[in-house]
């Protein structure tokens, strides 16, 4: 049967309705309330773009799309590839490999790594330079396992007010893995760091079509050689214990415990240690922060050039709302489980409230299991809705530093370090 | 004659009441779609050797407005990134677009010659600015 068909002998029912209650009139009458509600609800796809208002959804705008080794993801950009992942996939505390969000900078990204000529290098200043094969990095090198936060320094970039261009990223760029693979320090240790030396800069197999010398070229990081942080780097051939699916950086990539993901080099094949400042383009104009408490600053002052900026290093401590997520009613008196994650570069989260009032007062969530101060930590709370109408929920993380969620957003022009606390409507409607 | 009139309202109400119950109570609305908006992708064929790969990572395009400046915005940009790059930005003020491109040269060497820079920059303000970017 037709869509037609089917709306044709239900107008038939109530015509029969119409003429069984005595009255033309009523008959018209619901009549014409049936052929209004044809459509029960009317089907709109999302918007292809936001602003100049702050996005308002959780995720980004963009269109799904199936992509190597990937369930269907949010398309930021396709070459080269950017995805985001959707909302639901954050239920867990770990994120599955196939729906971790991908972020790369140039279009030169590897469709192909044969293991037979790939070697990590670990050259530079040091005495004595390395090429290891990923048996050797696997068999020489104790596996280590760590649980850890990966999170584009532009995650939620389209929540800032003014816009900033750049990704458009909802809150999807991040993704909590168990990361398996050799401590960067052994590896640095073997080589054998000449004194004198500053930093160490990592590159991978990305190149693009850009002239030598400049940004478009390569990309390239570093991190200071007296940086505490090196001795919990991790150069990982295991994501969730399965080989780095490639947009994620096979066969290995560096893993930086509670630092952006600008640091997290994919696909990591030259480990070359420097005796001055790295000062490529990566590194020196971009992702860089405002050198000011929480790294906030305005368009004025950073026109006026008032603003010294420094590169991006930890994750402020975050928490997201999970479910519900806004796409469904709830019926009032219904005691449901509000769900999240919440997590710190800082340390771990030790704890998350939930306001009813806006913020006005807090009360405790509790938190799932501890996998480690820098993995997701998923928090739950049951929760009944005592009135009907539109209800909006805030959520809030500490960590073990002190550090919490802040009630203002931040502002800066490269749309870093986004952390203001998340908030939820939910629509409550009448259950009877 | 009053008891006739009040048991026909009786019923009547009875049956508005039923009616309503049915009037909102919806099922079976379908709306015609596009099979295959999102296709899936078949397996690749593997071999047990040492070469590790994926398929080729699909390009969707962009719609970029028509307008004079389209076809070099698609020819040199593209050199880079797609121009989805373009229409994912939310729309921005006129200098910032003329930044953008700017930095595309200077930070990045695109080395793009300077009446097609100029020619770009007046595309982009004309059509994803705040004033006038449309959907």
């Amino acid at each position: 049967m037709s869509v037609a068909d089917r709306s044709f002998s239900r107008r038939g029912i109530f015509k029969t309705l119409g003429v069984m209650t005595g009255g033309i009139t009523l008959g018209r009458w619901l009549e014409s309330s049936a052929v209004a509600a044809q459509e029960p609800v009317q089907t709109k796809a999302m918007e292809t773009f936001t602003g100049p208002s702050a996005n308002p959804h959780w995720n980004s705008v963009g269109p799904y799309v199936a992509e190597p080794q990937k369930v269907p993801l949010i398309l930021l950009t396709d070459r080269p590839v950017q995805l985001e992942t959707p909302r639901h996939y954050f239920r867990t505390a770990f994120t599955p490999n196939e729906a971790f969000y991908v972020r790369w900078h140039l279009e030169g990204i590897p469709n192909a790594v044969d293991l037979k000529d790939w070697k990590l290098q670990i050259e530079g200043n040091v005495t004595n330079p390395l090429a290891l094969s990923l048996p050797e990095l696997m068999q020489k090198f104790k596996p280590v396992s760590l649980a850890a936060v990966n999170q584009c320094s532009g995650n939620s970039r389209s929540r800032l007010q003014p816009r900033v261009p750049g990704g458009q990223w909802g809150n999807g760029a991040m993704g909590n893995a168990m990361w398996t693979g050799v401590r960067l320090r052994e590896l640095l240790d073997v080589a054998g760091v000449k004194s004198g030396s500053l930093q160490v800069q990592f590159q991978g197999l990305e190149t693009g079509q850009g002239p030598k010398g400049f940004g478009s070229n390569l990309f390239l990081k570093s991190l200071d050689l007296a940086n505490p942080v090196l001795d919990e780097c991790i150069v990982a051939y295991l994501t969730n214990g399965e080989p780095l699916p490639m947009l994620n950086g096979f066969p290995v990539r560096l893993v930086v415990p509670g630092y952006f993901a600008t640091y997290w080099t994919k696909s990591l094949t030259w480990i070359r240690v420097l005796n001055s400042p790295d000062e490529n383009f990566w590194m020196k104009t971009a992702y860089r922060i405002p050198d000011t408490p929480r790294g906030n600053t305005n368009p004025e002052d950073m026109k006026a050039g008032k603003v010294k900026t420094v590169p991006i290093e930890r994750l402020p401590v975050r928490s997201f709302f999970i479910w519900p997520d806004g796409t469904s009613k709830i019926p009032v008196g219904m005691n449901i489980r509000l769900q999240g994650i919440a997590f710190s570069g800082f340390g771990r989260v030790n704890r998350v409230e939930v306001s009813e009032d806006g913020g006005k007062t807090w009360l405790p969530a509790e938190l799932g299991e501890d996998h480690g101060p820098y993995s997701f930590r998923t928090w739950g709370m049951s929760w009944t809705a005592k009135s009907q109408g539109r209800h909006t929920l805030a959520v809030r993380a500490t960590d073990e530093k002190g550090s919490v969620q802040p009630y203002e957003p931040v502002w800066n022009a490269g749309g870093y370090l986004w952390n203001m606390i998340e908030r939820q409507e939910i629509v409550v409607g009448k259950a009877s | 004659m009053k008891k006739r009139v009040l048991a026909i309202f009786v019923v009547m109400c009875g049956m508005m009441v039923v009616a309503v119950v049915f009037a909102d109570l919806k099922k079976g609305y379908y709306r015609p779609a596009e099979l295959g908006s999102l296709r899936q992708t078949a397996p690749i064929e593997l071999s047990p050797d040492s070469n590790y790969q994926v398929s080729a990572y699909p390009v969707l395009g962009a719609d970029l407005v028509p307008g004079d400046g389209r076809q070099e915005v698609q020819t040199y940009c593209n050199t880079c990134h797609s121009p989805i790059y373009v229409t994912m930005q939310p729309p921005l003020p006129a200098a910032t677009w003329e930044a953008e491109v700017n930095k595309m040269n200077k930070a990045y060497g695109a080395a793009i010659p300077e009446d097609i820079t100029q020619k770009i920059i007046r595309y982009l303000q004309a059509h994803y600015a705040v004033e006038n970017r449309t959907p």
